[in-house]
């Protein structure tokens, strides 16, 4: 983890995507996103784990759409005229995976750059560190960077 | 498929041909004079060695060369291939097969060493053996001198035109050694009406004035040689220099036979007689050669090797268009242009042939895969020294390319277990009566849209006590559980689970079910064992015919909609107001009959009111039948399957999903995880009834 942000210190900025959930603000590295579309009809999937409640269509392709509101204890909110899905692709098990992820807002494309970068507070979170990869400061605002590998896993 | 490196095609082709040249040895081992067999052999080696040569791969030739001439008096039926004979030729194939994929890692040394087994073995009887492969052509002068030519008569077996070889060209190449006078000798030319135009009745012969080697001569027929008779012989003297009285030698007498034929040919129409006069032609640009070229126009137009991934491609397009017809079907269906309702209907026909004729392209027969294991078998029956008989039904069973290849590795794990575990020594067999020959069997069979792959072997059996024991000493099960005998086998596809007592080279080191399991599963299959005590195990795996598209019932329970592959669905009924009421039984009377059913509704904690009629859709898988109970049928859906992430796969109940009309994505039922939920139910329910 650290040297992997050593690593980022170093080549600077970061790309982000900014979305909100609930009352908080999540960056999601630009490079995972693959497009944002707005909501589509999903089709529930029985016995499946709480935050990839079912699956979606997009552009003829089954994928599973998750709940980051439900890996971090958040209320869910119905879709509001910001509802957005955020399409990232991740490695998991060295496969890639196309994931939809709800979004209450989309904000904008940004970076972040390293002297923004915050060390993960170990108390005084009621989230799992492990499913945070660092938290940033943007417009004098605290943002999550989550660990999507973590907490899709 | 132009950008294809020749030297890859060639790989391709001679690893088709190993296969067909280690089943011929293979079963040669078992029948020894089938002469079929030893001919197969033989036109494997032969293509190896020519397109070999081809390729530039000259090692591989020369061997293969050295090879064929000590198998050649096999193929005489001089000698008789035995067991050990056998082996060895084994060895010298997969030589032969390193020289081609691996030349780095053979030596010249083990090749050395084959093929002096194999002369051994050849000549056991004749310590004369390598006069024997010149004896095959008396006249091969070993005489190496420098002379002023040679004469030679070339004799072709009547079909070489339809293998594609010309005659012609052959000519073409031996005059560029040097001057030739070539001289058709047509006396073998029957009457018309007795002629296979196919067949090439010319024979020839010719003078070679140039100085050049045996070998350089034998280089020209080499693809040809075992269809043609060769004599060469050297010309006595220095005859070049004095052409005129051999042209008159050489001129008459052809041209008398050629007269002699011509009053036959030119009786009947004049048409039909141009195809034997032109082959009467002694020029190297004679007609005959069109018809070689035509020959083998056809030939490659029988069979197109295409790229795996285009076959994919092409599915991946097709599985598109399905959806959007379906689309194009639903939107049709909602208006009330009877026009538009004819086009998506015909557009639903074609999608669906062409469906039909793309997944066709994608179909294997089975028996491909099958041919690897009859090595497997045979090493390994020798390796342990238990006798085993391999045999194989149902080759002809086809099964998409892709899960054939997928199948290799875990058949592979299955037959070795079987050898390695299932068949017992010689002696315990000796000792429980049986035939001291174990047998396996491998076959596979349709059954419905299923494909069932059985591996059988005639060994012990499974010990369920012992692996009862061992599940215990893992702490699988609590001592004392009570467990079917079925539920105990299925310890057996635990990760890292062996009973062997002694770890072999082979098996027994605990990896393996569980990955073959998860391998079949992975292909929407499904894996089942069944054992007796002293008599045996049989292995089934059910496997879908097809990956990509599948027809399904399209039903409705509560809000969602889900797909059961229409394959599984026996027949649908009307859940009765009677069986409505039996919530503590869950059995439906079918005509007599007791079905188990399963409410949707409950397993899909679907919301909303039922509907008052409730259907029953009946599917089985093999014997067992099981009803599911859904809001609604909604008819039949061409379902392209679409797998589900890896996010999912924790969800078992599903073995997919695909896109409906409207867009939305529907889930797959995974019918035999179903039919295995039902079933324990009702054993739940015995066990609670007992109790």
């Amino acid at each position: 983890m650290n040297q992997d942000l050593a690593g980022e210190h170093r080549s600077g900025a970061m790309q982000v995507v900014m979305i909100g959930l609930g009352e908080e603000k999540f960056a999601l590295d630009a490079g995972l996103v693959r497009e944002i579309i707005d909501p589509v009809p999903v089709t529930k999937v029985a016995g499946a784990r709480a935050f990839v409640p079912s699956v979606i269509n997009v552009r003829g392709n089954v994928i599973p759409l998750a709940d980051l509101r439900i890996r971090f204890g958040m209320p869910q909110l119905d879709n509001s005229a910001d509802t957005r899905i955020v399409v990232i692709e991740l490695e998991l098990d060295g496969e890639p995976v196309l994931v939809g992820v709800t979004a209450d807002k989309v904000y904008e494309v940004t970076e972040i750059s390293q002297t923004d970068v915050q060390q993960t507070p170990r108390v005084g979170m009621h989230w799992k560190p492990e499913f945070i990869r660092f938290i940033a400061k943007w417009r004098e605002e605290f943002v999550i960077v989550p660990n999507m590998e973590r907490i899709l896993n | 498929m132009s950008a294809m490196d020749p030297t890859e095609v060639f790989r391709q082709e001679a690893s088709e041909l190993f296969e067909v040249l280690e089943g011929a040895l293979l079963d040669l081992g078992q029948r020894p004079d089938d002469r079929e067999l030893v001919d197969s052999a033989f036109r494997a080696l032969h293509t190896i060695k020519g397109s070999g040569a081809m390729f530039g791969f000259d090692k591989v030739a020369s061997f293969t060369h050295e090879f064929e001439t000590a198998f050649d008096r096999v193929r005489k039926g001089e000698i008789k291939p035995t067991q050990e004979l056998i082996s060895v030729a084994l060895a010298a194939k997969d030589y032969i097969r390193a020289l081609i994929e691996d030349p780095q890692s053979t030596d010249d040394i083990i090749g050395e060493a084959i093929l002096d087994d194999l002369r051994r073995f050849v000549s056991a009887d004749q310590p004369a053996a390598p006069v024997a492969a010149i004896a095959e052509a008396p006249p091969l002068s070993p005489a190496e001198s420098k002379q002023a030519g040679w004469h030679l008569y070339l004799e072709f077996e009547s079909h070489i035109l339809r293998n594609g070889s010309n005659p012609l060209d052959l000519l073409e190449d031996l005059c560029k050694l040097g001057p030739c006078f070539v001289v058709p000798i047509t006396d073998g030319i029957p009457f018309l009406d007795e002629m296979e135009p196919e067949d090439c009745y010319l024979k020839w012969d010719v003078k070679l004035h140039a100085a050049c080697d045996k070998d350089a001569i034998d280089d020209v027929f080499m693809f040809v040689q075992d269809e043609m008779k060769l004599t060469l012989s050297p010309l006595e003297q220095v005859e070049a220099p004095a052409p005129a009285p051999l042209f008159q030698l050489l001129d008459e007498e052809p041209v008398a036979a050629v007269e002699m034929a011509a009053p036959a040919i030119e009786a009947v129409a004049a048409p039909a007689a141009e195809q034997p006069a032109a082959k009467a032609e002694p020029k190297p640009e004679a007609r005959p050669e069109p018809r070689a070229e035509a020959k083998r126009e056809e030939r490659g137009i029988a069979t197109v090797r295409v790229q795996a991934e285009r076959l994919d491609e092409l599915m991946d397009r097709v599985g598109e268009l399905v959806i959007a017809q379906a689309r194009l079907t639903q939107l049709a269906a909602s208006g009330s242009d009877l026009s538009i309702k004819m086009i998506a209907e015909e557009i639903e026909r074609l999608a669906s042939s062409l469906r039909d004729t793309t997944m066709g392209a994608r179909m294997v027969p089975i028996g491909s895969l099958f041919g690897r294991f009859r090595r497997l078998v045979h090493d390994l029956s020798r390796d342990l020294s238990k006798p085993v008989e391999f045999v194989t039904s149902g080759e002809d069973t086809e099964l998409d390319k892709t899960m054939i290849e997928c199948l290799a590795d875990p058949l592979v794990h299955l037959i070795r277990n079987a050898i390695d575990h299932g068949i017992e020594d010689t002696a315990t067999r000796a000792a429980n009566g049986k035939t001291e020959q174990g047998r396996i069997e491998l076959a596979a069979v349709h059954s419905g849209a299923q494909v069932l792959v059985t591996v059988k072997d005639n060994g012990g059996g499974l010990n369920t006590a012992r692996i009862r024991a061992k599940a215990e000493e893992q702490g699988l099960i609590a001592p004392g559980a009570v467990l079917s005998d079925h539920e105990i086998h299925q310890f057996l596809f635990h990760p890292g689970f062996s009973t062997a007592q002694t770890i072999s080279a082979l098996s027994g080191r605990g990896v393996g079910m569980d990955v073959v399991k998860r391998t079949i599963e992975n292909m929407r299959g499904s894996i089942d064992l069944s054992t007796r005590s002293g008599q045996g195990t049989t292995v089934t795996l059910r496997l879908p015919l097809t990956l990509a598209i599948i027809e399904g019932l399209l039903i409705r329970v509560g809000e969602g909609r889900y797909i059961i592959p229409l394959s599984a669905v026996e027949e649908c009924v009307e859940l009765t107001a009677e069986d409505e009421r039996s919530r503590g039984r869950n059995f439906l009377n079918v005509r007599g009959n007791l079905v188990p059913f399963l409410r949707l509704r409950e397993l899909m904690a679907a919301s909303g009111v039922p509907d008052r009629h409730q259907k029953t859709i009946i599917i089985s898988t093999g014997e067992t039948r099981v009803g599911l109970v859904a809001d609604q049928i909604i008819g039949n859906h061409q379902t392209v399957i679409k797998s589900l992430s890896k996010l999912h796969s924790d969800v078992t109940i599903f073995s997919g999903a695909t896109i409906l009309g409207d867009g939305t994505a529907a889930l797959i039922l995974d019918v035999a995880q179903l039919v295995s939920l039902a079933q324990s139910k009702v054993e739940k329910q015995h066990i609670n009834e007992a109790a």
